[in-house]
């Protein structure tokens, strides 16, 4: 619904885990003019929505009716016999529980951008628990913010400013009562920003975390220095987080996805277990696309797994490792592929590219990226928290519900409308 | 779909209209019970079958954060429970944690066609709408929790009992809830600072509030909005040794609460199993002298009548512990030698400390878990008013939602339960009066505790819990001839009809048979919303919107369920609390 003034408060952005949603977003006629509150990538995404749009399906590059490129795509998913169905991390809830619907009719696997970025952090938590925490708390209590293996200022450029460096009930002054850490490789952006920076070798991780668990627990330690670090000086590390009040850590890919992967959660999640037995603390995954954490959260009830689900058999079965997507199509087993709302020859590896530019591909998105251009069948979509609503997650478990600003492009319509259409003509040739 | 139906010559168990085994037919027309049907009403006989309202669950955790947190980090307790897709049935999972067409198709296979979830974080409320529109078959409630958040707190310590009323008022229309929930009052906030509370009048950490102030302050501000279900309450000191006795002093400091309406009870004490713990006669509070309080407890449920309860019965085997009390989770996690799966969720001024999960394996040999075992079957076999009491697992807590036929088959059998004592750690006996009661619930007492009770506690039973002119047609038929069946002596029979009716209604409309669900119908959501007067709404309105902007980290604007998600499927029930004076 369209302001009568055009101007929308309170908007929730749809780029990055943060889900800020205080944007105004002003509208005048068919365009977005500005977006205030929201970092300059917000910006690009809300003011820019109309940039480099796939404006008309195509199929082989041809330009079709909607109708005309669902009956394709149809075509290529009746006569598959190992679809692949993934994406779905940059799209509301409601197109995911139409995919998990079109995945379980077809005997499909269906499988989220989870299964590149915080999969390992899922399997640690499968390991060992999560004990997390939520932004609002953090802002009210925590005293002591870890970033680990994080850029924020380039990932999630709101994340400090917004919910961190701000006052909270028990922190009156922010920049006094509440320390932030960052522990990473290299010097980033971040690294500037925060009053410590850790630098560790990289690929030491898993050591540094098990070290600060022994020296938490009290433990001696029979080296000179680990990751890089001195153990003096990892011991005053371990002091500061037992004396906290209240810590959090947050931790990006360079955790998760560095040497070691679920196994570095596992012990980052067990190391802020191990201190809770002293204060509180709390962990949480900088989570990457707007709505990563609804993708998990909505398979999740409907199927029981949040990511790496197979229909095969009539029922979800949970396989990271074997139905997730890049592995999938690196062992050459998925014939075809539906992608929604996420770009995976831009990000798979190479022997898993190579497989997909061997198979027929059906391309769900707003605009042009490299899967559009392989694909047989390309269905443009509105953008779902600027052309369409729907509802998110943000990173710490929190729904919001996301607005429609602005008209879509004639004759574009959302994800779960079109996966809809896709259903019903898949559902009538089955009968 | 059939509009009117008559069911013939069935064996009616009605407690709310004395019927006791009766041999009637009952008449459906556009999904409600009625006086006769029709001319070309569809007749379906039930000749030699039992038939029930349909059972009324107003404690079970399927919705929300806590139960994903938990399927997500426990793959292990699906995985080998899978639910598969039939031409008119959506595909699932389950195991303790069903996912949601299951949990939706299990129950209705079960008999039960209303069920609440007992905890719902309000500022995540969106989350739960979109899950309910994934879990079929049911009319459903939610109860919001206000037991630990900073909004009730700043009301509690001003004694400003109608701002708190207010609060809940503006909650419940906003997100769509049923009622209040309170879990550790204080203690989860303390959480949030490493800490818990136990007595009375501990203190909360930043805030002039106790567990004293924060329980009664709520119930008062219940009443005085005249909710339909009282304030719904877990204890502080879940699980531990000897808390019947602290139990039993929370309900005393709640008695001073007046009702204001017609209903005498003030407060529902949830799954009593874990708040009843006994110790033996000049024992510590520890876990090696832990009894059996089950008796202790009936005794004062027999005396003191302020208040309703349930049991949360643990049921042995795999279950999935999670409550609002972060440092009862804490706590477990701790006995398991810090090797459990711990997950703690806080929730934005809300629920600051957080929400606890921990897997854990209620084990018959060990000496704890016979104990808690016992305890809420002596209680469940030693009370005399079985409309103030309703059969639960807490599920998953005490085990999935699954189990109930078995609890109900160790009431129902005393030669059940003489098979399971042989079975279980030698305490349950030796700590418990459990070998001398020779009680056995009748077919109308599991009526009674599973539909008719339930649905008064919950101020439903108007449309809820009977087969009276009026009710909805939520109807559960049993598969067997309640004359000729001897259940007490045959309790895997039990166990097998209680499992899989023969069929059930969900408003009219047959959706399952003899346990296979054919229909999938769109649940609907039970909720209550109280209206206030012009002067406490303007107030509520400016002073929530002051302290949501300051505390939370989202919008104010962006609190409240939208319509969209709503207003196909809720059924609210408007209430006049516009007496409340600003």
């Amino acid at each position: 619904m369209t302001e009568a003034n055009n101007i929308h408060k309170d908007v929730p952005c749809t780029f990055c885990g943060c889900l800020c949603d205080d944007l105004i977003i002003e509208v005048e006629g068919d365009r977005i003019v500005k977006n205030t509150n929201g970092c300059p990538i917000s910006k690009e995404r809300f003011v820019g929505h109309m940039e480099n749009r796939c404006l008309e399906p195509t199929v082989k590059g041809n330009t079709v009716t909607l109708e005309k490129a669902v009956e394709r795509a149809v075509e290529i998913i009746m006569s598959s016999k190992r679809l692949l169905i993934y994406g779905l991390s940059s799209t509301e809830n409601d197109a995911q529980r139409e995919a998990y619907r079109l995945a379980e009719l077809t005997g499909s696997v269906v499988d989220n951008t989870t299964s590149v970025c915080h999969g390992p952090t899922i399997l640690g938590a499968q390991e060992s628990g999560e004990a997390t925490t939520a932004l609002a708390e953090v802002r009210h209590r925590s005293d002591l913010v870890i970033y680990w293996g994080a850029n924020p200022a380039a990932a999630h450029p709101r994340h400090i400013p917004h919910y961190i460096r701000q006052p909270g009930e028990y922190i009156k002054d922010p920049k006094v009562d509440r320390k932030i850490w960052l522990v990473d490789v290299r010097a980033t952006t971040t690294s500037r920003m925060v009053d410590k920076f850790i630098k560790i070798e990289p690929g030491t991780d898993l050591e540094v975390l098990q070290t600060l668990r022994a020296l938490i627990r009290g433990n001696k330690l029979d080296v000179s220095e680990v990751g890089g670090i001195s153990i003096p000086d990892l011991e005053e590390i371990a002091t500061t987080m037992k004396t906290a009040k209240y810590g959090a850590l947050f931790f990006g890919l360079g955790l998760t996805q560095s040497w070691g992967r679920h196994r570095n959660i596992d012990a980052a999640i067990r190391l802020i277990q191990d201190l809770n037995a002293h204060t509180k603390w709390g962990l949480m995954p900088m989570r990457g696309h707007y709505n990563v954490s609804g993708a998990n959260k909505t398979c999740t009830w409907v199927t029981g797994y949040p990511y790496a689900v197979d229909f095969a058999r009539g029922y979800p079965r949970f396989q990271p490792g074997e139905y997730t997507a890049v592995d999938m199509l690196a062992r050459g087993e998925a014939d075809a592929l539906l992608n929604i709302a996420a770009d995976p020859v831009a990000h798979f590896p190479r022997g898993a590219v190579s497989h997909l530019m061997s198979i027929p591909v059906i391309n769900i998105d707003p605009k042009f990226n490299m899967t559009s251009q392989v694909a047989d069948v390309n269905i443009p979509a509105a953008i779902a928290g600027i052309e369409c609503d729907g509802a998110a997650t943000r990173m710490d478990g929190l729904p919001l519900y996301l607005r429609k600003v602005i008209e879509p492009p004639p004759g574009v319509i959302p994800d779960r409308e079109i996966l809809k259409m896709i259903i019903d003509a898949v559902a009538k040739e089955m009968k | 779909m059939t509009e009117h139906i008559v069911l013939k010559n069935g064996t009616i168990f009605d407690p709310m209209n004395g019927i006791d085994g009766e041999v009637m037919d009952i008449c459906i027309s556009n999904g409600k019970i009625v006086e006769s049907a029709p001319a070309g009403a569809k007749v379906i006989d039930l000749k030699g079958q039992a038939v029930m309202a349909g059972g009324v669950d107003p404690h079970s955790h399927i919705i929300g954060s806590k139960l994903n947190v938990a399927r997500l980090t426990s793959p292990e307790s699906n995985r080998h429970h899978p639910y598969p897709a039939t031409k008119k049935t959506r595909s699932g999972v389950a195991g303790i944690i069903p996912s949601s067409y299951a949990t939706g198709y299990l129950y209705s296979a079960m008999g039960y066609t209303t069920v609440v979830e007992p905890a719902l974080p309000a500022t995540k409320a969106l989350g739960s709408w979109e899950e309910i529109e994934d879990i079929p078959g049911l009319d459903i409630g939610m109860l919001p929790l206000f037991c630990n958040s900073m909004i009730s707190f700043k009301y509690i310590e001003e004694g400003d009992i109608s701002g708190l009323a207010a609060y809940i008022a503006w909650t419940l229309k906003k997100v769509g809830g049923l009622g209040v929930k309170v879990v550790n009052p204080g203690g989860t906030y303390a959480w949030a600072y490493g800490k818990n509370v136990c007595g009375l009048d501990d203190e909360v950490p930043e805030w002039d509030v106790t567990p004293r102030t924060i329980m009664t302050g709520l119930s008062e501000a219940v009443q005085k909005l005249g909710l339909p279900h009282q304030m719904h309450f877990h204890p502080t000191n879940l699980g531990k040794p000897g808390n019947v006795y602290t139990t039993m002093q929370q309900l005393d400091a709640l008695k001073a609460t007046k009702p204001s309406g017609k209903k005498k009870e003030t407060v529902h004490l949830t799954h009593m199993a874990f708040d009843c713990l006994g110790v033996v006669e000049e024992g510590m509070a520890n876990w090696k002298d832990v009894a059996s309080g089950g008796l202790t407890f009936a005794d004062y449920y027999n005396k003191k009548k302020h208040f309703t309860a349930d049991l949360g019965q643990i049921t042995f085997g795999p279950s999935m512990t999670m409550t609002g009390d972060g440092p009862f989770q804490y706590s477990l996690y701790m006995m398991s030698g810090g090797k459990a799966k711990w997950s703690n969720i806080p929730v934005d001024v809300e629920l600051p400390g957080g929400a606890g999960i921990v897997p854990f394996t209620f084990e018959p040999k060990s000496a704890a878990n016979a104990v808690q075992w016992v305890g809420s079957i002596e209680f469940a076999l030693s009370i005399k008013d079985l409309w103030r009491v309703f059969l639960s697992t807490d599920h998953p807590n005490g085990g999935p939602f699954l189990k109930y036929p078995l609890m109900m088959s160790w009431l129902m059998s005393k030669k059940q339960r003489d098979i399971w004592l042989e079975k279980v750690h030698k305490f349950a006996s030796e700590r418990s009066t459990i070998a001398n009661i020779d009680r056995e619930y009748s077919l109308n007492d599991i009526a009674i505790t599973t539909r008719a009770a339930p649905a008064k506690i919950l101020g439903l039973e108007k449309t809820k819990g009977h087969l009276g002119v009026g009710a909805d047609a939520d109807i559960a038929v049993y598969g067997f001839i309640p004359e000729k069946t001897d259940l007490a002596s045959n309790p895997d029979l039990i166990l097998k009809y209680f499992t899989q009716t023969q069929l059930t209604f969900k408003g009219g409309v047959q959706v399952s048979k003899k346990g296979i669900v054919g229909k999938q119908l769109q649940s609907r959501v039970i909720s209550v919303h109280p209206e206030l007067n012009e002067d406490l709404d303007r107030r509520i309105n400016s002073e929530l919107e002051e302290m949501m902007s300051k505390w939370f980290s989202h919008s104010f604007s962006n609190y409240p369920v939208p319509k969209r998600y709503r207003e196909h499927i809720e059924m609210p029930t408007v209430i006049d609390a516009t007496s409340i004076q600003a």
